[in-house]
C-alpha cells in the first residue's frame, strides 16, 4: 500500500510543480489563473490522499478549506479583477522565457540539494515529494521577482503559499489544524488587501504595470 | 489571566468601537486613548511579575506566556501604541484627516497594536507567525490613508515584499516543526516555544539550520534587515506619522523578537556560532547600506527610516556578541523604540507645517516652531548616539561587548560606518534647523499639547542616558538568561 501511496505523492507533487512552471512560458493572465486553480485542486486532492493513508481526520478539514479558498473563492476574485483591468497579457518580463526555464530547472535542482537532510531524516512514505515542494517555493519566488504585472506577482505569491502548504503536508502530514486555519484566514485577508491595493493602483496609475511604480527611489 | 486581558483587551475594544460607530465621532478616539493607558498599565504589571521572579502564563496549554523578553516587547509596544492613540488623528483637534480616515486609523491602528501585543505574548510559534503576518495586513491598510501615487506604490511594495518574507518565515516554521515531529511525534504542544526549547538539544543540526535560514530571511524582511529592506524606506516615508512611529519604533522590534525566539532554540541545538555569524553578516550589511544611503538622503522621513535600518542592524550585531552584547542590544531596542517613535511624530508636525518631506524644503525650523525644532534637534542627537541620551549608553555597552568578545576589527568597521551616518544626519538636520524660513510659512507651534507626551519620551531618554534603573536592569538580566547563552 505504501508504495502506491508514495507514488501518488510524487505524481501529485510533480503536477503541482508543473502548474507552477506554467507561469514561465504562458503570457496570458487567464492562463495563470487557471494554472493556479488546477494547482490548488491537485494540492487539495493530495492533502485528502495523505489524510486517507495517514489516517489523520483533521487533514480532511484542511483539504476542504484549501479547496474552498484556493480553488473556488480566490480564482473567482482573480478573474473578476482580470476582467475589470482587461489586462490580458503579461508584458515582456525582465527575464525571457528560455532563460527563465533554465533558471527554474536550476532552482528545482537547488531545491533537491537543500532538502536532502529532510529526506534523509524522514521515514514517511511522502518524503520523496518534498524536494518538488521546495522547488515550487523557489520557482514562485523567481516569478514574483521577474514579472511586471501586479496580478502576475499575486499569482506567484499564491503559488509560493501552495508550495509551503505542500511541504507541510508531505513533511509532517500538516501542521496542527488550529494553526492551519489561522494561516488560511491570514492568506484570505492578505489577498483581499492586495486586491484593494490593486484597485488603487489601477485607479491612480490607470494601469497595473509595476514598472510605473518607480517614484520612490533612494 | 486578567493581566493578559488588560493588555490585549483595550486595543481590541478600541478597534471594535471604531468599527461600530459610524460616522466617526471624536469620543471614539478619546476612549481609545484612555484605553491605551490600560495596556501600558498591564505591561507594567507583567514587569512587576518578572521582578518578583515568576513567569505569568494563561489559557489552555500555556497559550499565553510572558517571560522577561515578552515583557520588554509588550512594554515597548503598549507605550508606542499609547503615543499613537493620543497623537493620532480623530481627537477633534485640527488635523489633516477626514472623519472616515480617522475611523480607518482607529480601526486598523488598534488591530495593529493588538496583533503586535499578541505576537509577543503567545507561547505558540505558529500563532506568533499568524500574528506577525496579521501585522503586515493591518499596517498596510493604513499606509495609503491619503491616496497618492507615492503612497499607493509604497503600500504595494510593502504588502508584496512583507507577505513573501513572512511566507518564507512560515516555511522555516514548518521545517522546524518537521524536525520536532520526527523527534517527539505529532503532538498538540509541539509548536509551543517552551516545549521546543526543552527538546532543542536533541534536534538534527542540518534541518534546524535550514529552518533558521528561512526564518531569519523571512522575519528579517519585516525587521528591515538588508538586503531585504527595500520596502522599509518607502513605507516609513509615505505612511502617516503615527503609523511610521509604530512601524519604526516597535514593528521592527517585534519581527526581531520572533527571530530571537528561534535563535534560542537553534543555539540550544547547534551552539551559538551558526546564528552569531548570520547575525553579524546581516547586521553589518544593514548598517553599511543604511550609512551610505543616509549620505545621499534628500527626504527627512526617509532619513529617519534608514536610521531605523541602521539601528536594527546594530541590535542584530549586539545579539551576536554574547551575554553583554545581548544586554546592550535589548537596552538599545528600548531606547530606539522611544527615540524613533518620537522623531516620527515630530517629523509629522514638521510635514504638517511645511507641506513637504524634502530636506531642502524645510529651513528655519527653530524659528518657526521653536519647541518642535528643539525637540527634533535633541532627538536627532539622541538617534546618532550622543550623550546624555539612552542610545549613547546602549551603543557604548555594545561596543564594549564587542571588544570583550575579541572582535576589535569588526567593531572598528561598525564604528566607522556609524561615523558616516553621524556626519550625514547631522548635516541634513542642520540645514533644516537654521536659515530663513520660506516666505509665508506660519510661525508658532499651532497645537502645543502633543509636545507634552513627546517631551516625556525625551525625558525618559535622558534618564536612560544617565542611569539604567534597577527594575530595567533586572528585566534585562532576565532576558540575558533566556537569550544570551
Amino acid at each position: 500500500m505504501d508504495s502506491v501511496f508514495s507514488q501518488v505523492c510524487v505524481l501529485g507533487s510533480s503536477l503541482v510543480l508543473i502548474f507552477g512552471l506554467t507561469l514561465l512560458w504562458r503570457r496570458s493572465v487567464t492562463a495563470y489563473i487557471t494554472a493556479f486553480q488546477w494547482q490548488s485542486i491537485v494540492l487539495s486532492g493530495l492533502t485528502a490522499v495523505v489524510a486517507y493513508f495517514g489516517g489523520d481526520h483533521e487533514l480532511y478539514l484542511a483539504a476542504g478549506a484549501l479547496a474552498a479558498l484556493k480553488a473556488v473563492v480566490i480564482p473567482r476574485l482573480l478573474r473578476r479583477m482580470e476582467h475589470r483591468f482587461a489586462a490580458a497579457r503579461e508584458l515582456q518580463p525582465y527575464v525571457n522565457t528560455p532563460t527563465s526555464l533554465v533558471i527554474a530547472g536550476l532552482l528545482v535542482l537547488f531545491g533537491y540539494a537543500i532538502t536532502r537532510p529532510l529526506v534523509a531524516l524522514s521515514q514517511l512514505p511522502t518524503r520523496a515529494g518534498m524536494p518538488l515542494a521546495m522547488g515550487l517555493v523557489l520557482v514562485s519566488l523567481f516569478v514574483v521577482i521577474s514579472r511586471k504585472k501586479a496580478l502576475t506577482q499575486v499569482v506567484g505569491f499564491l503559488m509560493l503559499e501552495n508550495g509551503l502548504a505542500l511541504l507541510a503536508v508531505l513533511g509532517t502530514y500538516g501542521i496542527p489544524l488550529i494553526v492551519e486555519l489561522g494561516v488560511f484566514l491570514d492568506v484570505l485577508m492578505g489577498f483581499l488587501v492586495m486586491q484593494i491595493f490593486m484597485y488603487q493602483i489601477h485607479e491612480t496609475f490607470e494601469s497595473i504595470d509595476i514598472e510605473q511604480l518607480n517614484r520612490l527611489r533612494h | 489571566m486578567s493581566t493578559f486581558l488588560w493588555l490585549l483587551g483595550p486595543p481590541l475594544i478600541g478597534a471594535l468601537l471604531a468599527a461600530a460607530v459610524r460616522p466617526y465621532r471624536p469620543f471614539v478616539g478619546w476612549t481609545n486613548a484612555l484605553l491605551s493607558l490600560l495596556s501600558v498599565g498591564a505591561a507594567v504589571a507583567l514587569w512587576g511579575h518578572i521582578l518578583a521572579g515568576d513567569v505569568l502564563t494563561s489559557g489552555p496549554r500555556e497559550f499565553l506566556r510572558a517571560d522577561a523578553l515578552s515583557t520588554l516587547l509588550a512594554f515597548c509596544v503598549s507605550v508606542v501604541g499609547a503615543l499613537a492613540a493620543w497623537l493620532g488623528p480623530g481627537l477633534g483637534g485640527p488635523d489633516d484627516y477626514s472623519g472616515p480616515q480617522a475611523r480607518r486609523f482607529r480601526i486598523f491602528g488598534n488591530l495593529f497594536t493588538f496583533t503586535m501585543l499578541f505576537a509577543v505574548t503567545t507561547n505558540n510559534v505558529g500563532f506568533m507567525w499568524i500574528a506577525i503576518e496579521a501585522t503586515t495586513i493591518t499596517s498596510a491598510m493604513l499606509i495609503p490613508l491619503h491616496v497618492t501615487k507615492a503612497s499607493v506604490e509604497a503600500s504595494w511594495k510593502y504588502i508584496l515584499i512583507g507577505s513573501i518574507g513572512i511566507a518564507l518565515a512560515f516555511g522555516g516554521t514548518v521545517l522546524g516543526y518537521f524536525d520536532f515531529v520526527h523527534l517527539a511525534g505529532r503532538h498538540e504542544l509541539t509548536l509551543n516555544w517552551t516545549v521546543l526549547i526543552a527538546l532543542a538539544p536533541r534536534l538534527h543540526p542540518p534541518v534546524i539550520q535550514l529552518a533558521f535560514v528561512f526564518i531569519l530571511i523571512g522575519y528579517g524582511t519585516k525587521a528591515g534587515l538588508a538586503p531585504m529592506h527595500t520596502w522599509l524606506p518607502d513605507a516609513h516615508s509615505e505612511a502617516p506619522a503615527p503609523l511610521s512611529a509604530m512601524m519604526s519604533g516597535v514593528l521592527l522590534a517585534v519581527a526581531l523578537y520572533a527571530v530571537i525566539r528561534w535563535e534560542v532554540v537553534v543555539n540550544a541545538a547547534v551552539g551559538t556560532r551558526f546564528t552569531d555569524s548570520l547575525f553579524l553578516l546581516l547586521g553589518v550589511l544593514s548598517i553599511f547600506v543604511a550609512a551610505f544611503s543616509l549620505v545621499v538622503q534628500r527626504n527627512y522621513k526617509r532619513m529617519l527610516a534608514y536610521s531605523s535600518i541602521e539601528h536594527t542592524g546594530l541590535i542584530c550585531v549586539g545579539l551576536a556578541l554574547g551575554p553583554l552584547g545581548t544586554f546592550a542590544a535589548m537596552l538599545h531596542l528600548l531606547n530606539h523604540a522611544l527615540a524613533k517613535s518620537m522623531m516620527f511624530f515630530l517629523a509629522g508636525r514638521v510635514l504638517h507645517r511645511y507641506r513637504t518631506t524634502e530636506i531642502d524644503g524645510v529651513s528655519g525650523l527653530l524659528t518657526t516652531m521653536p519647541w518642535t525644532g528643539g525637540l527634533f534637534a535633541a532627538g536627532m542627537l539622541a538617534v546618532i548616539g550622543l550623550p546624555p541620551f539612552g542610545l549613547f549608553i546602549s551603543e557604548f555597552a555594545l561596543f564594549r561587548a564587542g571588544f570583550a568578545a575579541g572582535r576589535p576589527w569588526l567593531m572598528g568597521l561598525v564604528l566607522a560606518l556609524l561615523a558616516v551616518a553621524f556626519i550625514s544626519m547631522l548635516g541634513h538636520t542642520n540645514r533644516m534647523l537654521y536659515g530663513a524660513p520660506a516666505a509665508g510659512t506660519a510661525v508658532g507651534e499651532g497645537s502645543a499639547w502633543p509636545l507634552v507626551p513627546l517631551g516625556m519620551c525625551m525625558a525618559a531618554l535622558v534618564v536612560l542616558g544617565l542611569t539604567v534603573p534597577a527594575p530595567l536592569d533586572t528585566l534585562l538580566q532576565r532576558i540575558v538568561e533566556i537569550a544570551g547563552r
